[in-house]
């Protein structure tokens, strides 16, 4: 086990390592001047030449890139062009808002769709598999962000009963701050169900199917230990390799949702990053999503080796 | 001869050829009385003694529909403001702040000389009054006494602080947006403060509009103190009816009643402003009621809120906000004037703020003269679509079949559809417009000659945001020498009134030239101005006393909620 994590733990490294090379050669290439960026259009030429100087534009690429991501390592992820103020606050801000709202998602999708997904398992062909199954193609079709509208408009204007944005004020307390982010979550929640549980109520079948459930229930074993201790075991795996990767998604990758909901995470840091080109905060969120992904299929991996013995073993004796 | 008369002969004549002029043109019907009062004020006659004098001397009503609609207080004073804003895209000090969102902030803590709030007279703020010398080279303002900066210590504001924050503005080397109002009018330095109430502009050139070109039109044009040193977002300077409570960037601010104000004191007790990166999101937040007002919003967007005429109050604003469809007027195809008036008799003008705008919207004559402006003549004929004659315009100029152009566009607002709009019209005269929409900062690129798709293209569409004057539009876009001058115009006599129309301060005379201006450009149309749109203020209908500008100020001093 222990040579397993160190070699994925190497493996992340390089991982990074690549990662860092490409998220900073594809934001030199976008298109644009940082310094006219920063000063705006009508900016004097001289100006704009001066402020690129000061921002290290004039040295060479292999030079700009060792600066940044020593610093990076060192906790120093430099200075927002726009805002002119530590980048390291913007991210750690936009990253609390992402973890809350992607948490909140999971803590309401996971348990729904797994329980979904095996109840469309035990009761395949029938009706209520029919009507768990389509619901969730459905529901995941339609893009979040009308869903989103949706919600607002029938649960935040029309019914009034929850806020239309996901940004609480400072000074609520815990449980108002949850009101906040539950009409994001339902929506991220919509349209994860149908893929979190089509995974589950496959892998619930197959394994329902197998030899090993077979056995236990000729066996004798009840109904619940077959299904708990045999089925789900082996079922859950997959799933829990595609619920690893959505996490990681909702890190970084909700920004349709963000700006609909007024919401400040990951998703939008980066893409105004990009539009203005504010290279600092755009390489670091990045890397820093990065690294959070890459944690969480780590994750992942840990705990299906935990549920799978066999690869435990399998990668014990490779 | 009445009472009246007499006393209005008396005021005469102690009034200089400009003032009395103005009154003549008033008394003769060619001045209407909204133009007079705001003349009036720009020469430097007080507001009460313009009003008198409007009164006293007759002339027509104001055009109805336009000025800044708001509504005066009418609810409960205290509590909580709360307007949703859009997102500050850069840093907020007022001298090189050139977002909406930016100085619409910056306006909430600091003041201006004058504000325009788009009735017909300036509203002295920090300039009590201002008059000019014959030639309209010299303005003299007087600054108010008793007002103070909202820092601890509650320093006193003199006129030594103007002087250093216009003279801060006119120097290059603080990269201010000023500099594209002051260019050729002020130079750094240019600006005196001979005693703690008067302020002195020495400038390059005469200019009769200078009044407007130092007030809230000019959102740069924040007081600072004289040893300001850059550490606005720190502080929010400034000498208004608020003071900074807190501040998140990206997230929102707060602000608290300055007690301190040398003028009327805050209705509301404290403002939050919430930011949004979403025009659509800003809406939602406003249906939500989580906010009570917001900036702007547009068609587009709030549609569900401008005709929820039960919930909502729209305050619409006729501004001279627009977009300039130049065509480059030194390269094929567009070297022939023939084929510049073709394309631009092929739009549906009305068709196009109908469906743009649902109506919201004044008609663009393809000249920087909005209907807004005072000086603009109306007299001119507008342009209306004409196919045949765009056709024949086409053979004349030997390009009977048409001809394949590509349009760069900016990608902001409306202006996508709006460039499909001109390229399905242009089809109608076999003209086949390839357009590539580009995100603002490759669109602008560096923007100075050779590195700009916006001045560099052969046909080039770009928005502009709104001015109190037209000196801006007038000059920069389209003078021989201007910075912006995206259809490379080079029009000798076209300078050469432009200058004369700058150096005027008499209104009549303005519209005199403002009409050969515009029939120029209607000869030549380098550029396309087909639409000047409204600007959009919405609040909950509860809502009462706030103030928009054109320009995305949002007054709240005097907000109150029922």
């Amino acid at each position: 086990m222990l040579t397993f994590l160190a070699r994925r733990f190497a493996l992340a490294l390089v991982t990074l390592w690549l990662l860092s090379i490409i998220v900073f050669v594809g934001a030199q290439v976008l298109p644009g001047n940082p310094g006219r960026a920063i000063l705006g259009p009508f900016a004097d030429d001289g100006a704009v030449e001066q402020l690129n100087h000061e921002l290290g534009f004039d040295q060479p690429l292999l030079t700009r890139y060792w600066d940044w991501l020593s610093g990076f390592i060192h906790g120093d992820m430099g200075t927002s062009y726009v805002y002119n103020a530590p980048v390291s606050d913007f991210i750690g801000d936009a990253l609390v808002n992402s973890i809350q709202l992607a948490a909140f998602a999971l803590i309401i999708v996971i348990p729904v769709s797994i329980v979904g997904g095996v109840i469309a398992a035990l009761k395949v062909g029938r009706l209520i598999d029919r009507t768990i199954t389509v619901a969730g193609l459905s529901l995941a079709v339609v893009p979040e962000f009308v869903t989103a509208i949706v919600l607002i408009l029938v649960f935040g204007i029309w019914l009034e009963l929850l806020p239309v944005t996901a940004a609480a004020p400072a000074d609520v307390g815990f449980f108002e701050g949850l009101k906040y982010l539950l009409l994001p979550a339902l929506a991220l929640t919509a349209v994860l169900f149908g893929y979190i549980a089509r995974m589950a109520r496959a892998g619930t079948v197959t394994s329902l199917d197998s030899d090993y459930a077979r056995t236990a229930v000729l066996k004798g074993l009840p109904w619940r230990t077959v299904l708990g201790r045999h089925v789900l075991r082996n079922s859950l795996l997959p799933t829990i390799t595609v619920i690893a990767v959505q996490a990681g998604f909702m890190m970084g990758g909700l920004v349709v949702i963000e700006r609909i909901f007024n919401y400040q995470g990951m998703g939008l840091l980066i893409f105004n990053a990009a539009t203005r080109k504010d290279f600092p905060m755009l390489q670091s969120a990045i890397l820093t999503i990065g690294i959070i992904f890459i944690m969480m299929t780590l994750v992942a991996d840990i705990l299906t080796s935990l549920l799978n013995p066999r690869i435990r073993v399998s990668r014990a004796e490779s | 001869m009445s009472e009246r008369q007499r006393e209005v002969d008396a005021f005469r004549r102690q009034q200089g050829e400009r003032e009395n002029h103005l009154i003549d043109e008033y008394v003769a019907g060619r001045v209407t009385r909204r133009d007079f009062i705001r003349r009036g004020t720009m020469i430097g006659m007080s507001i009460p003694v313009v009003g008198w004098l409007a009164a006293a001397c007759g002339g027509s009503d104001e055009p109805s529909g336009t000025g800044a609609a708001t509504t005066a207080p009418e609810g409960q004073a205290g509590g909580t403001f709360k307007f949703g804003l859009t997102t500050p895209s850069s840093g907020l000090d007022p001298i090189t702040v050139a977002d909406a969102g930016g100085l619409c902030l910056n306006g909430q803590t600091g003041e201006y000389l004058s504000y325009s709030l788009g009735d017909p007279e300036l509203q002295p703020r920090i300039a009590e009054s201002w008059e000019a010398n014959d030639d309209a080279t010299v303005w003299t303002f007087k600054i108010r006494q008793g007002v103070t900066f909202n820092d601890e210590a509650s320093t006193p504001m003199t006129a030594a602080d103007v002087a250093a924050t216009f003279n801060r503005l006119a120097d290059p080397k603080n990269k201010s947006n000023a500099l594209s109002v002051f260019q050729g009018v002020l130079s750094g330095g240019g600006v005196s403060a001979p005693d703690d109430t008067t302020v002195v502009f020495e400038l390059d050139a005469p200019n009769g509009s200078w009044p407007f070109l130092v007030s809230s039109d000019n959102y740069n044009a924040i007081i600072l103190p004289e040893n300001y040193e850059g550490d606005w977002e720190k502080t929010w300077i400034g000498t208004g009816p608020w003071k900074l409570d807190s501040y998140t960037p990206k997230v929102g601010a707060s602000l608290v009643r300055n007690e301190n104000y040398w003028g009327e004191k805050a209705l509301p007790d404290r403002v939050e402003i919430t930011f949004y990166d979403d025009a659509a999101a800003a809406v939602l937040l406003l249906q939500g009621k989580q906010v009570d007002a917001l900036d702007a919003t547009n068609i587009a967007n709030g549609r569900a809120i401008i005709n929820d005429k039960d919930n909502f109050t729209i305050i619409r604003i006729n501004g001279s906000t627009h977009r300039q469809l130049s065509m480059r007027c030194d390269q094929e195809p567009f070297k022939d004037n023939r084929v510049r008036q073709a394309v631009a008799l092929t739009l549906d003008r009305q068709g196009i703020i109908d469906g743009l705008f649902e109506g919201y919207s004044d008609l663009g004559n393809d000249s920087p003269f909005a209907p807004v402006f005072a000086a603009t003549n109306k007299d001119v004929p507008q342009r209306e679509k004409d196919i045949e004659q765009a056709k024949q315009l086409m053979a004349d100029a030997g390009v009977p079949n048409g001809f394949s152009v590509q349009m760069n566009a900016i990608k902001t607002g409306e202006v996508p559809q709006y460039a499909q709009i001109v390229q399905n019209s242009a089809k109608e005269i076999g003209v086949d417009i390839k357009l590539l929409i580009q995100d603002p900062t490759t669109y602008y690129g560096d923007a100075v000659f050779g590195k700009s798709p916006w001045l560099d293209s052969v046909m080039s569409l770009v928005d502009y945001g709104h001015r109190g004057v037209p000196n801006v539009l007038l000059g920069a876009p389209l003078l021989s020498d201007g910075v912006w001058n995206a259809a490379h115009f080079k029009n000798s006599e076209y300078d050469g009134l432009v200058n004369d129309f700058y150096a005027e301060p008499d209104i009549g005379r303005q519209q005199e030239i403002a009409g050969n201006i515009q029939t120029l450009l209607l000869e030549e149309t380098p550029i396309i101005f087909a639409y000047f749109y409204n600007i959009l203020t919405p609040t909950l209908k509860n809502v009462s006393g706030v103030v928009p500008t054109a320009i995305n100020h949002l007054f709240v001093d005097r907000a109150t909620k029922a």
